[in-house]
């Protein structure tokens, strides 16, 4: 490799799949979701501070389907990364780092954020 | 710069733990907001534990939110000069949008 100023990773052409590394790579990928959905929150209280006409315009958008499927699927991503955060500091903190562990907290995260996500919508 | 690289880690997994409280009463928040007209909504800021939980939610996670892309960045992007400008965008959309937030607030409650 030339002009090799750091490491990249991961070299995903040759990585083999496997469900610790889904929900690793789902916590990227639902962390740069959760700084889209900050846009929105900003968004939000801007355009509630801006007036009622403002924050009217939003709140139709968001009692449309896409507007619930957004307002669902964000809650999912942030508790999602929420959980799968707790799993890292875990880690960080030194705990549970035997493959049969890591996968039973990653199946109890995966189910929590599912049914969080559940509870705070539909119940 | 790899100097930093201990505080940074450790400023993250601080915001992090800040973050979980913070999240949950947003969302608690959210729910009972999205179902309210202009009125409700503003009824629902007039009180300073919500206006200091939100102040609060919106500055760590700008801060958290600047750490994370970071090092997506540093993990995905090999050229100095494309990293460097991107991590300014980063630090500019961590900040812009808190204090939009936080000014868009103190406008509501006065």
């Amino acid at each position: 490799m030339e002009n090799n100023s750091g490491p990249l990773s991961p070299h995903i052409q040759i990585y083999k799949w496997q469900f610790s590394s889904l929900l690793s790579i789902t916590h990227r990928i639902t962390g740069v979701i959760n700084v889209t959905g900050f846009f929105l929150i900003v968004l939000w209280i801007l355009f509630l501070s801006l007036g009622p006409e403002y924050y009217n315009f939003y709140q139709k958008f968001l009692r449309t389907f896409v507007g619930k499927f957004i307002l669902v699927g964000f809650t999912w991503s942030f508790v999602y990364h929420m959980f799968n955060g707790i799993r890292h500091l875990a880690w960080d903190l030194g705990y549970g780092y035997e493959i049969k562990t890591a996968n039973l907290s990653g199946i109890i995260v995966l189910f929590l954020s599912i049914l969080t996500t559940f509870f705070i919508w539909i119940i | 710069m790899k100097n930093h690289a201990l505080n940074k880690w450790i400023i993250q997994r601080i915001s992090a733990v800040v973050l979980i409280p913070l999240l949950l009463f947003f969302l608690y928040s959210l729910v009972n907001l999205v179902n309210q007209d202009y009125t409700g909504a503003l009824d629902a800021f007039d009180n300073y534990l919500s206006i200091i939980v939100f102040t609060l939610f919106l500055i760590f996670s700008g801060l958290h939110l600047k750490l994370g892309l970071n090092e997506i960045i540093e993990d995905y992007i090999q050229d100095e000069s494309i990293k460097a400008t991107l991590n300014k965008v980063i630090i500019l959309y961590a900040a812009v949008l808190p204090i939009v937030g936080i000014i868009s607030l103190i406008t509501i409650i006065l």
